[in-house]
C-alpha cells in the first residue's frame, strides 16, 4: 500500500481538476447567454461614447496637442481592444471575499492548492467566456460600423495578447480577493487596483501618450501586460511587439503566480495561528 | 348586526402561457401562444357583519390570498362585486386603507435594518395617526403583546415569533375597525402561534375588531374564530359556524401505534382500522362515538404497544372530506 | 404639507438605515469619492495632452461632471429607492405598500438611501465650486439646472424600472439602463453625433439630465431655461403614465412575482 500518491500522479491529478473547474466557468457563462448578452451590450454603449470622444479629438487635431501623435482612424481601436480585455476579467476578488469571509475555506485547509487553483481555473473559465462573447460583439459592431480595420493578423496577435492580459487581469483580483484575510472588506484595495489598472495600464489612452516618466514607469508594471500590451496591437500590429508582449505576460503571470502562492501561505499560516 | 363585507359573485382569472418542452414546440410557441386560463377564485359570495372573526382556510393554491386581495383593494377582480366598509376595495384603496390592518404572513411591512420602533414612527405618518393618540395606543399594544426590550432591535433580528408580533402591531397603530391576516401563523412555533390565537380572541373581540384570517391551520380555526368559509380550487364549499363544522367535520382524530405484533385490532364502535404497514396500526376514532382515551385504554390492554400518535386529520383530509360531502 | 412630512419621515427612515454600518457607509462613500477624484485626474491628463475637445474645455466637462455627481448624490440620498425599483416590483414587494394609504411610488422611492450617493454629492459640490469657472451669481441657476436635471435623471429610472411590469427580464436590465444614461452623461455632449446623439436626447436622456442645464449655465437664456423646464416636465409625465400603467396590470394581477 503505497502511504502518499506518487507526485507525478498527484500533479496531473491537480491540472485535470483545474481543466474542469475551467470548463465550469466558461459552460456557465455561456449557459447564462442573457447575462453574457448583457455584458456584450455594456460593452456597445461604453465603446460608443468612447469612439465618439476619441474620433472628436482625432478630428479637430488641434495643433500644439498630443492629436498629431495618434493614429489614423484615432484611438477606438486601441480603446475597443482594452475595454474588451477589461469588462472579460472575472470579479474573482468577490468569490474570495465571500468566501473567505464566511468561513467557506474551513474544509479546504487541508488541501490548500487545489482549492485556490480551483477558484483561478473557475474565473479564467468565466474570463474566456465573456472575451469570447464580447468579442462577437465588437467584431459585428467594428464590421458595421464600416471603420478601416487593421490587418487580420493584428486581430489574430490582439486575440492571443487578449486572453494572456486576461490571465494576468484575473490573478491581480486573486491578489485584491486574498487582502480578505487581512482587510475584511477587499473594497478599497480593489480600488486601487482597478485604478492602477485604468491608469498605467492605459485603459483610456495608450500610455505611449503619457508624458514620458509616467510611461516609462507604467512599462514596468504589470498592469501593461493586462492591457496596453494588447491594445497596442491594434494601433501599431508587428510581429516583433507581439513575441515581446506576449513574453513579458508570460513573465508577469509567473511573478504574480508566485506573488500569490507566498500570500496564500502567510494567509494559512495566519488562520492556523488564529482560527478563520 | 349589517354586514361590513359583501361579496357577491366574485371571480379571478389568471392568464398564462403554457409551455410545452421541445424544440418544436419551442418554435410554434412564437406564433401560436397557448393561453391556459384559470380561475383561482371561482364565483363566490359571502357576507361578514362587524365584530365577526372569520377563517378562510382551503389548501394551497384555493384562492384563499386571491380574496384576501380583492377585498383589501390591492388586486383587481375579473367579475363580480365587492364592498368593504361601504368601500369598493379596489376602486377605493386609498379610503380603505385608513380603516384596514393587513398582515401579510409573507411579506413584511417592517423596515428590516431598523429597530421596529422606528418603523411604527413611520406609520403613524402614513398613516396620519394624531400624535397622542398614537403613543397611548402604541403603550397599549407593546404591553399586550409584551414587546418591550424587542422594541430596540432591528426587525431582522428577530425571531419569527417576534417580528409576527411587531407586524400585527405595526396593522393596529391606526386603530383599524377590521383586520386582515393573510397565514399569520404560518412557519410559526407553537408559542408564538398560541400568542397570536390569544390576541385574536381577546384583544379583537375587546375592541370590536372584524377578523378575516386565511389559514391552512385547522387549529387557527379551532381556537380562534367563530365562522369557517372553506374555499378549494376557487369555490366556497362551506360557509358554517365553527361549532356546526367541528360536529360535522372534524369529530375524528387518528391515533398510530408502533407495536410489537404485526398487527393490532381494536373493536369499539366508531374506530375503523387504515391501511398501513406491518407493526404500525392507524385507527381513526370518530370522536363522538368513542373517546380517545377508551381506544388507549384497550391498545395498552393488548400490550405490546412501544409507541403512541395522537393526531388531527390532516387538512387536505378534511377539505376533501367537506368538498365530498357538499358534493353528495 | 403632510405628505412632504411623510415623505421626509420615509427619507430620515431610509438614510438611518444606510447609516447603520458605519464601517459598510464609510467604505462606500469615501470609495465613491476616491473613484471621481479619479475621473477628475483622468480629464485632467487629457485636458493637458488635447487641450479641448468639440468646444469643450477642463471648466466645461468639471460643470458636467459637477452636475452629473451632485444629481446622482441627491437621487441616490432622497429617491435612493430609484436603483432597484424594478427588482422591488418583481419580487411582489409592492403588495404591502399598496394596503397603505400613500401613493406607491412615493413610497418606493423613499425606501432606500444609497451610501456611495453621499460620496457623490460631496464631489459634485467641491467641483461645482473649484474648477467648473461659476460664480456666486450663476447659484440660482446652477439650482435650476439641477433640479431639472434630477426630474430627468430619476423620471428616466423610473421609466426603465416600470418596464418591469411588462417583462420581467427588465429587474437587470432596468439598473443596466440606468447606467447607460449616467454613462451618456458623463462625456462632453458634443462628442455625441448622429444616431448616439438621438439617443443621448431621447432613450438614455444625458441630453436634458446635463447637457441642457449645462447649456443653460454657460448662456443661460428664456430658450435654454425653457428647454430645461420642458424636459423635466416631458419626462416626468412620461415616467408618471409609464408607472400607472404598469400599476393597473399590477393589481390586475398580470405582473408575475416571485
Amino acid at each position: 500500500m503505497r502511504s502518499t500518491p506518487r507526485p507525478h500522479a498527484e500533479l496531473t491529478a491537480t491540472l485535470a481538476a483545474a481543466l474542469s473547474a475551467l470548463g465550469l466557468g466558461v459552460r456557465r457563462n455561456l449557459a447564462n447567454w442573457p447575462i453574457l448578452m448583457g455584458r456584450a451590450l455594456f460593452y456597445l454603449v461604453i465603446m460608443a461614447v468612447l469612439s465618439a470622444l476619441w474620433d472628436k479629438v482625432a478630428g479637430q487635431n488641434l495643433p500644439g496637442t498630443l492629436a498629431n501623435v495618434l493614429p489614423p482612424g484615432g484611438l477606438t481601436l486601441y480603446v475597443g481592444a482594452t475595454e474588451w480585455i477589461m469588462l472579460s476579467i472575472a470579479a474573482i476578488h468577490l468569490r474570495l471575499e465571500d468566501d473567505i469571509r464566511f468561513g467557506h475555506l474551513e474544509p479546504q485547509l487541508l488541501r490548500p492548492k487545489p482549492y485556490l487553483l480551483q477558484r483561478i481555473a473557475e474565473a479564467m473559465g468565466d474570463t474566456l467566456a465573456r472575451l469570447l462573447g464580447i468579442a462577437v460583439a465588437a467584431l459585428v459592431a467594428l464590421a458595421l460600423s464600416g471603420r478601416s480595420a487593421p490587418p487580420a493578423i493584428a486581430f489574430a496577435y490582439v486575440a492571443v495578447l487578449g486572453v494572456f492580459g486576461g490571465a494576468v487581469g484575473v490573478l491581480l483580483y486573486t491578489l485584491v480577493g486574498l487582502s480578505a484575510f487581512w482587510v475584511r472588506r477587499v473594497l478599497p484595495p480593489y480600488l486601487i487596483m482597478q485604478k492602477s489598472m485604468f491608469i498605467l495600464g492605459g485603459l483610456f489612452a495608450p500610455i505611449s501618450l503619457y508624458p514620458d516618466w509616467l510611461y516609462q514607469a507604467a512599462r514596468l508594471t504589470p498592469f501593461a501586460a493586462n492591457t496596453f500590451i494588447a491594445g497596442n496591437q491594434m494601433i501599431a500590429p508587428s510581429a516583433a511587439g507581439f513575441v515581446a508582449g506576449l513574453a513579458s505576460q508570460l513573465v508577469w503571470i509567473g511573478i504574480i503566480a508566485i506573488l500569490i502562492a507566498l500570500v496564500w501561505r502567510a494567509a494559512i499560516a495566519k488562520i492556523l495561528r488564529e482560527g478563520a | 348586526m349589517p354586514a361590513i363585507i359583501t361579496v357577491e359573485n366574485l371571480r379571478k382569472e389568471f392568464r398564462y402561457v403554457r409551455r410545452r418542452p421541445g424544440f418544436a414546440a419551442g418554435l410554434t410557441g412564437l406564433f401560436a401562444r397557448d393561453i391556459q386560463t384559470i380561475a383561482a377564485v371561482d364565483d363566490i359570495s359571502f357576507e361578514i357583519a362587524a365584530r365577526e372573526r372569520v377563517a378562510i382556510i382551503g389548501p394551497n393554491g384555493a384562492g384563499k390570498s386571491t380574496t384576501l386581495k380583492m377585498l383589501s383593494g390591492i388586486l383587481e377582480p375579473t367579475s363580480g362585486a365587492a364592498r368593504v366598509l361601504d368601500f369598493v376595495p379596489w376602486k377605493q384603496r386609498r379610503q380603505l386603507a385608513y380603516r384596514i390592518g393587513v398582515v401579510f404572513g409573507q411579506r413584511s411591512q417592517l423596515w428590516a435594518e431598523l429597530p421596529a420602533r422606528d418603523s411604527f414612527r413611520l406609520l403613524r405618518r402614513i398613516y396620519d395617526v394624531e400624535a397622542k393618540t398614537f403613543e397611548v395606543r402604541l403603550a397599549q399594544l407593546v404591553e399586550r403583546f409584551g414587546l418591550g426590550s424587542l422594541l430596540e432591535q432591528p426587525a431582522q433580528r428577530l425571531s419569527l415569533g417576534q417580528r409576527m408580533r411587531c407586524e400585527i402591531v405595526a396593522s393596529l397603530l391606526h386603530g383599524p375597525a377590521l383586520l386582515f391576516l393573510d397565514e399569520p401563523t404560518i412557519g410559526l412555533d407553537i408559542t408564538a402561534k398560541g400568542a397570536i390565537r390569544d390576541f385574536i380572541r381577546e384583544h379583537a373581540g375587546k375592541e370590536g375588531q372584524t377578523v378575516v384570517l386565511t389559514s391552512h391551520d385547522t387549529r387557527d380555526i379551532e381556537l380562534v374564530c367563530d365562522r369557517v368559509i372553506v374555499i378549494n380550487a376557487g369555490r366556497i364549499v362551506v360557509d358554517q359556524p365553527t361549532d356546526q363544522l367541528r360536529r360535522q367535520f372534524l369529530g375524528h382524530r387518528l391515533v398510530t401505534l408502533r407495536s410489537t405484533a404485526p398487527k393490532i385490532e381494536i373493536s369499539l364502535p366508531g374506530v375503523v382500522r387504515r391501511v398501513s404497514e406491518p407493526h404500525i396500526s392507524i385507527f381513526e376514532v370518530d370522536t363522538r362515538t368513542t373517546r380517545v382515551d377508551a381506544v388507549l385504554e384497550a391498545a395498552l390492554a393488548l400490550g405490546g404497544i412501544e409507541d403512541i400518535t395522537i393526531e388531527d386529520p390532516p387538512m387536505e383530509e378534511v377539505v376533501r372530506e367537506i368538498y365530498a360531502a357538499a358534493t353528495r | 404639507m403632510p405628505a412632504l412630512a411623510t415623505y421626509a419621515a420615509n427619507v430620515a427612515a431610509a438614510i438611518r438605515t444606510s447609516l447603520m454600518d458605519r464601517t459598510n457607509f464609510t467604505l462606500q462613500s469615501v470609495g465613491m469619492i476616491v473613484n471621481d477624484v479619479f475621473f477628475l485626474v483622468l480629464w485632467y491628463m487629457f485636458f493637458a495632452g488635447f487641450r479641448k475637445v468639440g468646444g469643450w474645455g477642463l471648466a466645461d466637462v468639471a460643470l458636467l461632471l459637477g452636475l452629473i455627481m451632485c444629481i446622482v448624490g441627491v437621487s441616490g440620498i432622497f429617491f435612493g429607492g430609484y436603483r432597484d425599483m424594478a427588482a422591488t416590483i418583481l419580487r411582489g414587494e409592492i403588495d404591502a405598500l399598496l394596503t397603505q394609504p400613500k401613493a406607491v411610488l412615493v413610497r418606493l422611492l423613499a425606501r432606500e438611501s444609497i451610501a456611495t450617493a453621499w460620496g457623490d454629492l460631496i464631489m459634485g459640490i467641491w467641483m461645482l465650486f473649484t474648477f467648473a469657472a461659476l460664480s456666486w451669481s450663476d447659484a440660482a441657476l446652477v439650482l435650476a439646472g439641477l433640479v431639472c436635471g434630477t426630474v430627468v435623471y430619476i423620471a428616466s429610472a423610473v421609466a426603465y424600472a416600470s418596464l418591469a411590469f411588462w417583462f420581467s427580464g427588465a429587474r437587470s436590465f432596468a439598473r443596466d439602463l440606468t447606467d447607460f444614461m449616467l454613462l451618456f452623461s458623463s462625456y462632453p455632449g458634443s462628442i455625441y453625433s448622429g444616431a448616439t446623439r438621438l439617443i443621448a436626447y431621447t432613450l438614455l436622456p444625458a441630453g436634458f439630465v446635463v447637457l441642457a442645464p449645462v447649456t443653460f449655465l454657460r448662456a443661460p437664456s428664456l430658450e435654454t431655461f425653457f428647454v430645461l423646464v420642458a424636459s423635466a416636465a416631458a419626462y416626468g409625465s412620461i415616467a408618471a403614465l409609464m408607472f400607472q400603467l404598469g400599476m393597473r396590470r399590477y393589481r390586475r394581477g398580470e405582473v408575475s412575482t416571485g
